[in-house]
């Protein structure tokens, strides 16, 4: 059943500038949502791009805070800070928990 | 179309979804940084500048600080705000403020937020540290954090200066304290040199004492130390951490007060260090006087005892020889102890100072004549004279007066006294007062010489000049009485 899928198929990265208002606001926004909807269902990597400029390649990012959905496929984007709860639960949602 | 076609296609309209998904965010402030440049030279642009400017800024700082974004969410603060709160800078960053300022401080910190646009708006909050309570003035000011409207709070310790306040209070109070104080109040430091000093102090010296040294200018004497211990030990006595309370002293150098209860004490500071020492003089010229005016009138108040026991004993044996029945003798013998009573009690209403010699004659004769006042006749007498004249006049009179009643003019009706002064006299003589009955059965002088007639003779005779004569006229008694010029009271 897909919700014993073992962690390692769910991934989220969020990309964030160091210390902005909106990086800050995007890890804590998404630590409440995962901690309440998913708990413990992604595995949550957060990359610094004021660090490490050129690990935007990867997923293309232009706009920071983005969060993006590696795992399952297909790669879903969600761009900004997360306050908006209910875009971040349809994007997170699998296709067949909806 | 082609699946190739199609595929491409549907890339495309995903790209384009993200690009209009990024101008949204972009345009509704959810992002506040855009990475630019090449592939192979990317960098990241924060909208707004870089926070970092900020935080450095803030690390920087005097006071705690910390930004806090629209949710009021720490969004970087400095070393000194985590420090306040005991934890780590990375552990307070995103947490919400109020959830570090528990109860009450936090609700002061979110009313202080509201009011960010009252500029007079303040919070002064107490938080508990590991060396004890500290007091922090709290501010919040608007904030643009890129694109974010946040907040920046400020915490400056003022534990220091409400220390300083609370010292300062203290200390104005212990001064006010001991200015007010009817007690001279000095600190001698251990020097021995006197640093402070209040008005009462001040008073008993006709120098400024403050800067002089104690022992020199407060060259105590102690009567009951035997002359062993000086000014200068005093203070050093008390320098030592010994506490010396009440001893008597005098200062012969005072101007005014010489006698004092003079007490001297530790002053000890915080630490309980001794730095010197707090001397205190009382003044007991007052109780001094008293001492001696008490010790003066137990004195007096011995000698006037003796003399009335010796005089009762000697009325007693006298009226004992002098009447033939127990009878006569209980009458005689009350009745000359009631007259030194009534002058005793005359006296002590006056605090044994002095009697006027009119209330002396009035007190004797009132038993006899009661309401008929104008049977006695006074001219002058408006004279004061000491206790112990005043005794001896009173027991005069009164043999005169139970003679007059028994025999006299007081024995009829119509019979009168006159009691007059004698004006004539100089000051270098005693002064006369005659005693003169008439409307009284004829009199003839009484064959038996009695106790009466003795005590009028003798009673005035303490000195040459006192005395008392008494002459049996046919037509009435008149006696001439002599009363010592020494015991006259001047007016």
């Amino acid at each position: 059943m897909p919700e014993h899928k073992s962690t390692s198929t769910r991934k989220l990265t969020l990309y964030v500038a160091g210390e902005t208002p909106r990086s800050l606001s995007a890890v804590a926004n998404l630590e409440r949502i995962v901690g309440e909807h998913f708990p413990g269902q992604y595995e949550i990597e957060v990359v610094d791009l004021k660090k490490n400029p050129k690990l935007a390649r990867e997923h293309d990012i232009i706009a920071i805070p983005t969060l993006v959905r590696e795992l399952p496929v297909p790669l879903r984007k969600i761009i900004g800070d997360l306050s908006n709860e209910e875009k971040v639960l349809v994007s997170l949602r699998l296709e067949a928990e909806k | 179309m082609s699946d190739d076609q199609s595929a491409v296609i549907e890339s495309l309209r995903k790209r384009l979804a993200e690009v209009e998904d990024t101008i949204r965010a972009i345009r509704e402030g959810e992002v506040d940084a855009l990475v630019v440049g090449q592939p192979e030279s990317k960098q990241v642009f924060s909208i707004g500048g870089d926070p970092e400017s900020y935080r450095q800024f803030m690390e920087a700082m005097e006071p705690a600080a910390a930004a806090l974004d629209d949710k009021r969410r720490v969004v970087f603060a400095n070393s000194k705000l985590a420090g306040l709160f005991g934890l780590e800078l990375n552990q307070v960053r995103g947490r919400a403020i109020a959830d570090l300022l528990h109860g009450f401080n936090g609700s002061k910190l979110v009313h202080l937020i509201e009011a960010v646009d009252d500029p007079d708006a303040a919070a002064e909050m107490q938080i508990n540290q590991a060396d004890g309570p500290h007091y922090f003035s709290t501010s919040a000011k608007r904030l643009q954090l890129g694109t974010t409207n946040g907040f920046a709070i400020t915490f400056s310790d003022i534990t220091e200066k409400k220390r300083a306040e609370a010292a300062q209070e203290n200390e104005r109070l212990a001064r006010a304290v001991i200015a007010s104080a009817n007690e001279a109040v000095m600190v001698v430091d251990l020097d021995g040199v006197i640093t402070h000093a209040n008005a009462a102090a001040q008073s008993i010296h006709e120098k400024e004492v403050i800067g002089l040294s104690f022992a020199s200018e407060f060259p105590l004497v102690f009567p009951d130390a035997t002359g062993l211990m000086q000014s200068g030990d005093l203070v050093q006595m008390a320098a030592d951490g010994n506490s010396i309370q009440g001893i008597e002293a005098l200062f012969p150098n005072a101007p005014r007060v010489k006698d004092y209860l003079v007490s001297a004490a530790p002053l000890r500071v915080a630490n309980d260090a001794i730095v010197g020492s707090v001397v205190t003089m009382v003044d007991l010229s007052q109780r001094k006087a008293a001492e001696k005016q008490q010790l003066l009138l137990m004195r007096e108040l011995d000698h006037r005892v003796k003399n009335t026991l010796a005089l009762v004993l000697s009325i007693s044996s006298r009226s004992a020889s002098g009447e033939e029945t127990l009878e006569g003798f209980q009458k005689s013998f009350t009745g000359r102890i009631q007259a030194l009573a009534a002058t005793h009690t005359l006296l002590a209403d006056n605090s044994w100072k002095d009697l006027s010699l009119k209330d002396i004659v009035a007190a004797e004769v009132a038993p006899y004549i009661g309401e008929a006042t104008d049977r006695v006749e006074f001219a002058g007498l408006n004279i004061s004279v000491l206790p112990r004249a005043a005794v001896a006049f009173g027991l005069v009179i009164h043999e005169l007066v139970t003679n007059a009643v028994k025999y006299g003019a007081l024995s009829v009706p119509k019979g009168r006294v006159r009691v007059i002064e004698d004006a004539s006299l100089d000051s270098s003589q005693p002064l006369g007062i005659t005693w003169e009955e008439s409307g009284g059965p004829p009199v003839r002088e009484p064959t038996r010489k009695g106790f009466g007639r003795t005590v009028i003779a003798r009673s005035l005779q303490y000195t040459p000049e006192g005395g008392a004569t008494i002459e049996f006229a046919p037509e009435g008694v008149v006696a001439r009485i002599r009363v010592p010029r020494e015991d006259i009271q001047e007016a």
